[in-house]
């Protein structure tokens, strides 16, 4: 891993997620999400529900336990923070022992009760819903095995994590009327489809999967991927597959984080939905300042003060000339730039005198 | 937009009825009393007049000619209207005046109201229009409230023989008629709506037109003339629904019939017509016009002269007799023509308005504006001028002057379906970006801005140079070409409507419209040439080659524009010789026009092509030109040839003929009956599907080994059976023998490029083989001659790039862009060749294509082209796109490295 990378990765969530901080709370109180501290842990939760078919079945199959490798691989997960519960328990052939227990009721709420027993608060935890959705408004449903569960229920399973960080990620067809349910402050909700109508199963799963492997969604080369960065790369897939299939979209996804249950199509940070979703990472935050020298720390804080004034300027944009803009925002990344030689100057003589 | 379509059952009346409906079923009701007590009966003891509207209604006008004729008392007279009505159904005209003509006592036709305007209908319908005149007026003048039929009847006759404004008095007299409640009959209130449609009130015509129907749903007129004005606004799909409706009802309604044929184009419904009326004057004139179309002159003319020895006053026709004495240049004809429409209905725009529209199908758009103008002068009012102006004169690339009059047109009859697609279009080129280059100016949106243009630009050039210098003819420029995203735009800007089947490019001289090659799987580059060719041969003849010289010369100077461009479809000679398919050249064009299917249209454009290329290669180059040249004169086409070739059509054809066979029998493969053509989109751009090798893939079964095996054995040339045997063989892995089956059909037709080809499944085997030298070896067989195939030549170019065969893989990138320049692989493949070869300028070219094709990664894409610009000395250009690759990522490193060279020669 680069320890460059990784030392820039945690000054950018704490700034971030203090922006955010301020900008989700109109009335004055302190609460804080997506904090992103090295000390917290983020668990997940994958629910992949059964389904008819060979085609399907194989799909989700592919699709839950990709996820549950990438995440594993790539972004620090263990057997301890990530569980698949998975249509009845068990699948043919390799691959079984991923999964922690069935996709049905009973497993769900062990699952959430054993969540509760470890989580800590200002940890994160983000649910993946793989599968079918079924229903409008209140009465849209993931199908469990066994009775199917609303989004009603769900969301009052969810209570429980009112200390935590909260993602859900909703693949299902038809899986807007549930994910609507599950809408709260604080909390960042993608929905596959935008309507109960789209009742077709949607294909958005696989680019955001996708989005997540080897990074592939990752827009700002910080080498972490937000929600938002996965959100915005399985959509624009998405729409790009169906054009290519000169077929009408069957499904447009949204991202509500502001906890209006409202849901938009195209969140960014200068939006109404956005901002959460942009410093929500999947990945673990790793301290790595460890055994940098005096001069290296800093030029590392130099480094996240100039970054910090990049974003602030960046969120003004509109404020200023075009020419202004770019001359300020010039200033301040070719500081950016001579700092960061100058670090990697410092580092590099640090390892040379070890070796 | 508006558009003028069905309205629903709930729509609201046009105009305000002042009495209420009680007062309408009292009347019914005492009409039906009276008429039950004193008419006489039939044998069924129904009344003659109840039983002949019956059969007038299906269709069984001889049976109701005599039953309305037993009508008496006070049905004697609508007895008599109903025998007159059924008589001209059958095209009897004769009895069907002189049946109604005979109860006129003294020509007082004031005091036989129904009888005299029946009378006066089937006048003006032979063209006693003058008398048909008369008649009406005696009864109008003579009657405080004539029948609302004689009015509207009365007001039509009037504004056909051009006394618009007296016209429009009468008729706006049965439309207060309606606004005072006094209409209540179905067949009035058609009449009504009519008067509104003649007024230009188009909304309350069909909203008239919906009552009428509902009224009565029988009224098979209404059904009708509610098609008619669909049709006159160019509402193809409402038009049919209601024709349709009236022939559900009657399947013998002639006038339905005709219309149907005017929606489709449809060639036995018009035979129906004339079997059942033989006099029917629009069917004929459709037929007549249809029969124009697909060349077959003579018979058109037959059809023709019968209309106008039935009716002098036949307006369509003399249209389109006057139209074609114009496009021949024959004066004398066409004032005559001028003349006798002049001597019943003077300045009449729709006369001119047709001869616009001729000129204007006949690519001769100058000459449409002209006569769309006169037709304006001479009436204002005439919406359809305004259409008719406006789409010529964007054909002609004046596009400012054809939106305003578009618009006029619009603002007037905004239910011109035509007038309203064409508008939209232009709300499209609006989003859209204008290129220039030294001879052309493109329209296109703005990612074929991005993308396309960079190819585009020094293609269009190259065509310039190359065919004009070949034709010795330089056409009028800058020539203008619109590249649309949607077909439906496309379709709209070249023809008025949103379908025009598998066109993919339509050239009109000076301007050209093509679908946006990023809706296509066909080798765009071939697309454009092809239609750059036309504008040399149609600007050389001021737009008057036949369709089939056009499209052959321009299908030939593909193969001369890339050796691998051009259409290869020997199976499809060796099937056409065989089958004894080869049209006459005389009769090339009706191959364009009777194309029952995307296969005949495709051999229409191969034969087209074997003629041009047949002239090259026996005549010598020069000759084709001459023949070309010879367009440009109005002459008989027995002339030209004679002219050019010493020879008459017929011994040119003969000769064609013979250098056919020397060419089938090069070709000298074996096509069994059962197989069906290749089929291909897009009229011969693209790849054409080889549907018995397709199944031949699916179905892998025995009997089909045999059956194959069978027909090897008995005739040893049989392309398709070596071809799908060894399909079956491949897919069963049977590999050995598949090869040896697929390259004994390669032998066999070399040139052969349906799908799948024998290269393409011998390089799958060689791939599932391992043997990469050997799918290479294929895939450059492949390309040979398909031009429309992507992936093969990014393999192959890949594979070059891997030897370092630089100019292989220049090549072979440029085989796969001329395919599909909008896929980011091939760019990102140009890119480093570009960088290999150290040609910097190419690389900034393909990194700023890249650019506008990333989705996922902008900032790496606007890191690369900020590389490439500063390799290439640009460094303002590289600061400005490492910034904004910055402001996304501002801590990428490599982007930080770059912004430092660029604004200080700073590295790491």
């Amino acid at each position: 891993m680069n320890l460059l990378l990784k030392t820039f990765a945690v000054g950018l969530g704490v700034l971030l997620a203090n922006a955010a901080s301020a900008q989700s709370d109109g009335n004055g109180s302190e609460n804080e999400f997506f904090l992103d501290r090295p000390d917290s842990t983020k668990y997940a939760v994958i629910l992949a529900g059964p389904t008819v078919g060979d085609e399907n079945k194989s799909q989700f199959r592919q699709w839950a336990f990709s996820l549950h490798d990438i995440l594993a691989r790539d972004y620090g997960y263990s057997s301890d923070t990530i569980s698949l519960l998975y249509d009845r328990g068990e699948v043919e052939g390799a691959g079984s022992q991923r999964i922690d227990a069935a996709c049905d009721l009973v497993g769900i709420q062990q699952e959430f009760a054993r969540l509760q027993s470890v989580v800590q608060p200002g940890d994160q935890i983000t649910i993946y819903l793989i599968g079918h959705g079924s229903g409008a408004e209140e009465e849209s449903k993931f199908n469990i095995v066994g009775p199917d569960i609303t989004g009603g229920q769900f969301a009052g399973m969810l209570d429980v994590f009112d200390q935590q960080d909260m993602i859900i990620v909703n693949t299902t067809s038809a899986s807007y009327g549930f994910s609507a349910s599950l809408s709260n402050e604080g909390r960042v909700v993608v929905s596959s489809t935008r309507s109960s109508s789209e009742k077709f199963d949607p294909i958005f799963s696989n680019y955001f999967i996708e989005a997540l492997d080897n990074r592939n969604g990752d827009r700002d080369k910080n080498n972490r991927v937000s929600i938002l960065e996965a959100f915005n790369y399985a959509k624009s897939n998405v729409e790009e597959f169906y054009e290519e299939q000169g077929r009408l979209a069957s499904e447009h996804a949204g991202l509500d984080d502001n906890g209006d249950a409202l849901f938009s199509l195209n969140p960014t940070v200068a939006e109404i939905d956005g901002r959460l979703a942009e410093i929500a990472y999947i990945d673990n935050l790793v301290d790595d300042t460890a055994g940098l020298s005096a001069e290296a720390i800093q030029l590392k804080s130099r480094m996240q003060d100039l970054e910090r004034s990049v974003f602030i300027l960046r969120g003004r944009k509109v404020e200023f000339l075009e020419q202004d803009y770019w001359q300020q925002m010039e200033e301040l990344l070719v500081d950016l730039a001579r700092a960061t030689g100058q670090f990697n100057e410092v580092v590099n003589q640090g390892e040379s005198i070890e070796q | 937009m508006k558009s003028l379509t069905r309205v629903s059952q709930l729509n609201s009346k046009p105009m305000a009825r002042k009495h209420s409906t009680a007062a309408v079923l009292l009347l019914a009701s005492l009409a039906f009393s009276v008429s039950a007590q004193d008419s006489g009966q039939t044998n069924t003891g129904e009344s003659a007049l109840f039983r002949g509207e019956q059969l007038l209604m299906t269709g069984s006008y001889a049976a109701a000619t005599d039953i309305f004729q037993m009508a008496d008392g006070l049905d004697r007279n609508e007895g008599l209207v109903g025998a007159s009505k059924a008589f001209a159904m059958m095209g009897n005209y004769i009895d069907a005046m002189s049946v109604v003509e005979n109860a006129i006592e003294d020509d007082e036709y004031a005091s036989f109201p129904l009888l005299s305007t029946q009378l006066a209908e089937v006048k003006r319908a032979v063209g006693e229009s003058k008398e048909a005149l008369e008649i009406l007026e005696s009864v109008v003048a003579g009657l405080a409230e004539p029948p609302v039929r004689t009015l509207v009847q009365y007001g039509s006759l009037l504004d056909f023989v051009g006394q618009r404004q007296i016209a429009f008095s009468i008729l706006d007299r049965a439309m207060q008629r309606y606004n005072n409640g006094l209409v209540f009959a179905s067949e009035d209130v058609a009449m009504v709506a009519l008067a509104s449609w003649l007024m230009g009130n188009f909304h309350d015509a069909n909203s008239l037109f919906n009552e009428a129907t509902r009224a009565n749903p029988n009224n098979l007129e209404a059904h009708s003339l509610w098609g008619d004005l669909f049709l006159e606004k160019y509402n193809a799909s409402d038009a049919e629904r209601s024709y349709q409706e009236a022939i559900d009802i009657n399947g013998r309604y002639v006038p339905a019939l005709v219309g149907m044929a005017n929606v489709v184009g449809d060639e036995r419904a018009l035979q129906r017509a004339l079997a059942i009326n033989p006099n029917s004057i629009p069917a004929m004139e459709t037929y007549g016009q249809l029969l124009m179309v697909n060349g077959r002159e003579e018979e058109a003319h037959d059809y023709f002269e019968r209309v106008l020895a039935l009716n002098p006053e036949s307006l369509k026709t003399l249209s389109v007799l006057a139209s074609q004495a114009a496009l021949e240049e024959r004066s004398a004809d066409y004032e005559g023509y001028l003349a006798q429409v002049e001597s019943f209905s003077p300045n009449n725009p729709i006369f001119l308005g047709n001869v616009a529209d001729s000129f204007g199908n006949n690519y001769l758009f100058d000459e449409a504006v002209v006569f769309a103008r006169a037709a304006i002068a001479a009436d204002p009012q005439y919406w359809q001028g305004y259409t008719l102006l406006g789409s010529n004169l964007i054909r002609l690339g004046e596009e400012e002057e054809g939106k305003t009059n578009l618009e006029i047109g619009y603002e007037n009859d905004p239910f011109n379906v035509l007038t309203s697609n064409m508008l939209k279009v232009f709300d499209t080129l609006e989003t859209y970006r204008t290129l220039e280059s030294e001879h052309f100016k493109v329209h296109m949106s703005e990612n074929d801005a991005d993308v396309l243009w960079p190819y585009l630009e020094p293609l269009l050039e190259e065509s310039w140079v190359t065919l004009t210098a070949k034709y010795g003819f330089e056409p009028e420029g800058p020539i203008l070409i619109e590249v649309f995203e949607k077909s439906e735009d496309f379709a709209v800007r070249s023809v008025g409507l949103p379908d025009i089947g598998p066109l993919v490019g339509i050239c009109f001289g000076k301007v050209i419209t093509l679908i946006s090659p990023d809706t296509l799987s066909a080798n765009w580059q071939e697309i454009v040439w092809h239609e750059f060719m036309h504008v040399i041969t149609l600007q050389m003849t001021g737009n008057r080659m036949p369709r089939w010289l056009s499209e052959g010369i321009s299908v030939y100077e593909e193969r001369e524009g890339r050796p691998y461009w051009g259409r290869s479809q020997g199976l499809d000679l060796v099937r056409a010789s065989e089958q004894d398919k080869l049209l006459h050249v005389a009769d090339l064009n009706s191959g364009f026009s009777g194309a029952q299917n995307s296969a005949d249209l495709g051999f229409a454009y191969f034969q087209a092509y074997l003629v041009v290329d047949f002239i090259a290669d026996e005549y010598g180059f020069e000759k084709l030109v001459e023949l070309v040249d010879q367009y440009a004169f109005i002459k008989e086409e027995e002339e030209r040839f004679d002219e050019v070739f010493d020879q008459n059509l017929g011994q040119f054809d003969a000769a064609f003929r013979g250098w056919i066979d020397r060419r089938v029998a090069e070709i000298n493969v074996y096509v069994h009956t059962e197989d069906l053509p290749d089929e291909g989109d897009g009229h011969g751009h693209g790849v054409r599907e080889n549907s018995s090798a397709i199944l031949a893939e699916l179905y892998n079964n025995v009997s089909l080994k045999q059956h194959m095996r069978a027909r090897i054995e008995e005739n040893d040339r049989d392309f398709q059976a070596y071809l799908q045997l060894g399909i079956v063989l491949f897919k069963e892995e049977s590999f050995f023998e598949a090869k040896q089956y697929l390259n004994q059909a390669y032998e066999l037709l070399p040139s052969y490029t349906g799908y799948p080809s024998p290269p393409l499944v011998l390089s799958q085997i060689y791939e599932q083989e391992g043997n990469r030298e050997a799918q290479l070896q294929q895939l450059e067989l492949l390309l040979q001659n398909l031009q429309h195939d992507y992936a093969s030549a990014i393999i192959l170019a890949e594979a070059a790039l891997e030897e370092s065969n630089f100019e292989r893989a220049e090549y072979y990138i440029d085989r796969a862009i001329q395919v599909d320049p909008y896929r980011a692989d091939v760019h990102q493949l140009k890119a480093s060749y570009a960088e290999t070869i150290g040609d910097s300028q190419l690389a900034v070219t393909e990194y700023e294509v890249l650019l506008k094709l990333e989705i996922n990664d902008p900032a790496e894409a606007q890191t690369n082209l900020a590389q490439a610009y500063l390799n290439n000395g640009q460094a303002l250009q590289a600061k400005e796109n490492i910034l904004r690759a910055l402001e996304t990522a501002p801590s990428y490193q490599r982007a930080q490295r770059i912004l430092l060279q660029s604004i200080d020669g700073d590295s790491d």
